[in-house]
């Protein structure tokens, strides 16, 4: 079991490495990107052998070596651990990353060979490590894995680096995550000082976990992009589409909610805690899904759409079920992966991001509106889909344990999921194209990885049952309350959709909406941070400025000066000339002989 | 008789301080060397007036060592004021100072 | 008669010194310097030093006198006969003079008559002393000595030597 487990972690950074240190390789183009999905392959077999050997309920396997030991005691660890948990994530991983790759076979065969072969690197090192921080043994090498995986985002979202809204777009992401990784940081800081450690087992109810598991969670928020940290997902669209639907849907958002199941015990320590994160998840599920609704680039679209489904996950986790948490982000990364896969086939096909230049696909592009529909079925979640069945837990969720605030939120987003999806899917596959054109065509190497995604994107919610036993709880679906209603919503959402977009009647009620639309588009909460960010930084460089230019510079000056100033004088005493010289030797010589006689220590008088 | 200890290391005191006069006075390099030679002579007078007074030898033993080392200076010195000349053409060292700081 | 002896002989000596720091021709202060070692080594036999005096007189006198002649005759213009040395600062240098001459006696002053008078040494075997103590207690430094004028030798004549034009 170790075995398998350290090969899905270090599988890929070999694939990295071979990449990386083989310029022959990486600049071989298509080569490079079989060699790295060729490994991601084996760690997905790996990962769902490891899966199935996992015992439901099991005690965790660990394999670790100490780290930096200090006093005799390690500081920290390195290691694999096996459970449910890790287990079911790291098998989702490899999945998505093995489709992505696959499919990215296809989708980036257009581009330069050294841009493939430098893109499969980074899909690899991206791999590692996403598995690096899922089979952590505690925080630190979470945190170590979860840096680098920011890291890789911001690579991968930075990769068509010669655009200048990409390489902004890339630092915006770091910037926004990394404010989110301080907190994160402080919390690693604060265990370690106050619990002296890293594991997240050991942390006592009190304050302490509190505030651990506040700053913990404000890491997550910064990664999984919830209010008002999710700014920076829908500008990392700027990245190939199958990074984006790898990194920013499937996984990698995901490993904030994954970091909170991981670290369940120190946020059941918290009530407070959870309280919190059910707000801020389900106030993101209302304002990423509102703002889905006005968005051109259907790429945004999914992204705000990815945002708000993250808000379920993490109300779910609020609502203290983290069963329903990684039971939706599994279901999710399928069908999100999907969606993000075909409407890249769309993009490959019609070469614009825009919904309204898009149009008739479902004509022109058979093979791959199916399968967007598909991924679309189960987002909005119709009966039989897989996100019906993960959603309605989470709702079922936060039903259970009362929180009624939360749980009228993420209601009314369903009906906002079914509306904003329902538009893309009229407007983008069944209106009336702009311009005529012939049949599209989509590659097999791309086509196979969504079918298989699709597949699960319809029976996932039969991974309900044996998630659930993994991480040591129950599901049974059952028709609710709750379930119904949100069904009902969902579809009201679509038809609304439908007929506004569809019909020509509709079209007045969208005049109607504009100025909302107007206000939600107009990005006010990017302003805001860009002027709070910069107006703050602006406050702070001046002082700094002024501190280094009158401060250390005058210390600094006043240092030279006085050098400058000293030699300058006693200089002059070295006139070079020899008399002078001897007649200091020569005085010197008469104030001692003078100052020894006076003090009776001339020797003249000593006796043997 | 020999005269008191006394009356030698007020001669030699004597000495050394008109050595020293001619140390501080003369410009010329090879004067300047003639007036260590004078210093030293003191020097040596002293060394062997109390090794008379003493009785003990060592006294005569570090003249020997003071002539053989004055010696020395003085062949330095002069190769050094030789090649001064020959760099400058004069000898005079209070004209000399390209030490200065 | 050593007391007389003693007083001529001092009394040459100082004016032959005074006379080598005071002259103004370079070639008679030379000269005078030959007095004042000469009339030293007078001294050195009234204190019952003979070796040491006729090292004065063959080495010291003889060795030095020559040398500096010879450095005399190499710096001085052809065209100048007389080579005039000027002399600056005599006040300063008079007082510092007397300043290190009035420290000196104070001290000897202050101190006399601490020092309680030895047999003398027999003047018959101070020489075959000398010579036992070279090679016995002094044999180190008499070595280390030899050294040292080895290399001043090189030195000098790597000093003096022309330079090749080239």
């Amino acid at each position: 079991m170790i075995p398998l487990a350290l090969f899905v972690v270090l599988g890929p950074v070999a694939g990295f490495l071979l990449l990386a240190g083989l310029p022959v390789l990486r600049r071989s183009g298509l080569a490079a990107g079989v060699v790295s999905s060729a490994v991601a392959l084996a760690t997905l077999v790996a990962a769902i052998v490891l899966l199935v050997g996992v015992e439901p309920g099991a005690a965790p396997v660990i394999a670790q070596i100490d780290w930096l030991p200090h006093q005799g005691e390690a500081f920290a660890r390195l290691g694999v651990r096996v459970d449910g948990t890790s287990a079911v994530m790291g098998a989702v991983v490899a999945l998505i990353a093995s489709a992505v790759q696959v499919y990215s076979l296809g989708y980036m065969a257009s581009e330069g060979r050294p841009s493939i072969g430098r893109y499969f690197a980074w899909q690899s090192l991206f791999l590692f490590s996403m598995q690096t921080l899922v089979f952590a043994p505690d925080l630190l090498q979470a945190f170590l894995g979860w840096e680098l995986v920011g890291l890789c985002s911001y690579l991968l979202i930075g990769f068509y680096y010669q655009k200048p809204s990409a390489a902004k777009a890339a630092v915006k992401a770091f910037w926004v995550t990394k404010f989110a990784d301080m907190g994160l940081l402080t919390g690693l800081v604060l265990m370690r000082w106050q619990v002296g450690s890293f594991a997240w087992e050991a942390v006592q109810p009190g304050w302490t976990a509190t505030a651990i598991a506040l700053l913990v969670f404000l890491g997550a928020m910064g990664k999984s992009a919830q209010f008002p940290l999710h700014v920076w997902l829908p500008d990392a669209m700027e990245g190939p589409t199958p990074v984006s639907a790898l990194l920013h849907a499937a996984t990698m958002v995901a490993a904030g909610v994954y970091l909170v199941v991981r670290t369940w015990p120190l946020f059941e320590a918290s009530g407070v805690a959870l309280h919190v994160v059910a707000w801020v998840g389900a106030i993101t599920v209302v304002v990423a899904g509102l703002t889905a609704m006005v968005q051109d680039d259907i790429k945004k679209v999914l992204a705000y759409s990815t945002c708000s489904q993250l808000g379920y996950m993490v109300a779910a986790l609020g609502a203290g079920s983290p069963v329903a948490g990684l039971f939706h982000l599994t279901n999710h990364a399928f069908f999100k992966a999907l969606l993000f896969l075909a409407a890249g086939a769309a993009i490959h096909a019609v070469h614009s991001n825009s919904i309204w230049e898009m149009g008739g696909l479902w004509r022109s592009l058979k093979g791959a509106s199916l399968l967007f529909l598909v991924g679309a079925a189960a987002l909005i979640g119709l009966p039989g889909f897989s996100g019906f069945f993960s959603k309605d837990f989470a709702l079922e969720a936060l039903a259970e344990s009362h929180l009624w605030g939360p749980f009228a939120l993420a209601l009314g987003g369903v009906a906002l999921t079914g509306f904003y999806v329902g538009r893309v899917v009229v407007v983008a596959f069944f209106r009336r194209p702009a311009k005529e054109r012939g049949r599209l065509h989509t590659p097999l190497v791309m086509t196979v990885p969504m079918t298989v995604l699709a597949v699960l994107a319809v029976v996932g919610g039969l991974l309900g049952g044996p998630i659930a036993g993994w991480l040591g709880g129950a599901y049974h679906f059952h028709v609710t309350p709750e379930g119904l209603t949100a069904t009902v919503l969902a579809l009201g959402g679509l038809g609304l959709a439908t007929w506004i977009y569809g019909y020509e009647g509709g079209r007045r009620l969208v005049v109607l909406a504009a100025p909302a639309g107007a206000f939600i588009r107009s990005g006010l909460l990017d302003r805001f941070y860009e002027t709070a960010w910069r107006q703050g930084l602006l406050v702070v460089a001046h002082a700094a400025g002024w501190f280094d230019r009158y401060v250390v510079d005058g210390v600094m000056n006043l240092v030279a000066w006085s050098v400058l100033e000293g030699s300058e004088r006693t200089r002059r005493i070295q006139t070079g000339r020899i008399p002078d010289y001897v007649l200091a030797v020569v005085v010197a010589f008469v104030v001692l002989a003078a100052w020894g006689a006076v003090s009776g220590m001339s020797g003249c008088g000593s006796t043997p | 008789m020999t005269p008191p200890l006394t009356w030698f290391l007020l001669l030699s005191a004597a000495l050394f301080s008109v050595g020293t006069y001619g140390l501080l006075t003369r410009r010329n390099a090879i004067a300047i060397l003639l007036s260590i030679e004078i210093m030293a002579n003191a020097v040596n007078i002293n060394l062997v007036a109390f090794s008379r007074c003493l009785g003990d030898l060592a006294g005569q033993v570090f003249t020997l060592f003071a002539i053989s080392l004055t010696v020395a200076e003085v062949v330095i010195g002069l190769a050094i004021v030789v090649l001064l000349y020959r760099d400058r053409d004069d000898v005079r060292a209070d004209l000399a100072d390209r030490m200065r700081g | 008669m050593n007391v007389a002896l003693f007083v001529v002989v001092a009394a040459v000596l100082l004016a032959a010194s005074i006379s080598v720091v005071a002259g103004r021709e370079l070639v008679r202060s030379v000269l005078w310097l030959a007095v004042a070692l000469a009339s030293t080594a007078v001294l050195f036999v009234l204190l019952h030093a003979e070796f040491i005096a006729a090292v004065q007189i063959l080495l010291y006198t003889g060795g030095i006198i020559t040398l500096m002649l010879f450095g005399v005759m190499l710096t001085a213009r052809i065209t100048g006969v007389r080579i005039a040395v000027g002399s600056a600062g005599r006040v300063r240098g008079g007082l510092v003079a007397v300043g290190v001459f009035a420290t000196l006696a104070w001290g000897i002053l202050a101190s006399q008559g601490t020092i309680v008078a030895h047999e003398p040494l027999d003047p018959e075997s101070t020489t075959r002393l000398l010579g036992a103590a070279f090679l016995t207690d002094y044999l180190l430094p008499m070595e280390v000595l030899s050294l040292l004028l080895l290399a001043v030798m090189v030195g000098a004549i790597v000093l003096a030597r022309r330079r090749d034009p080239s």
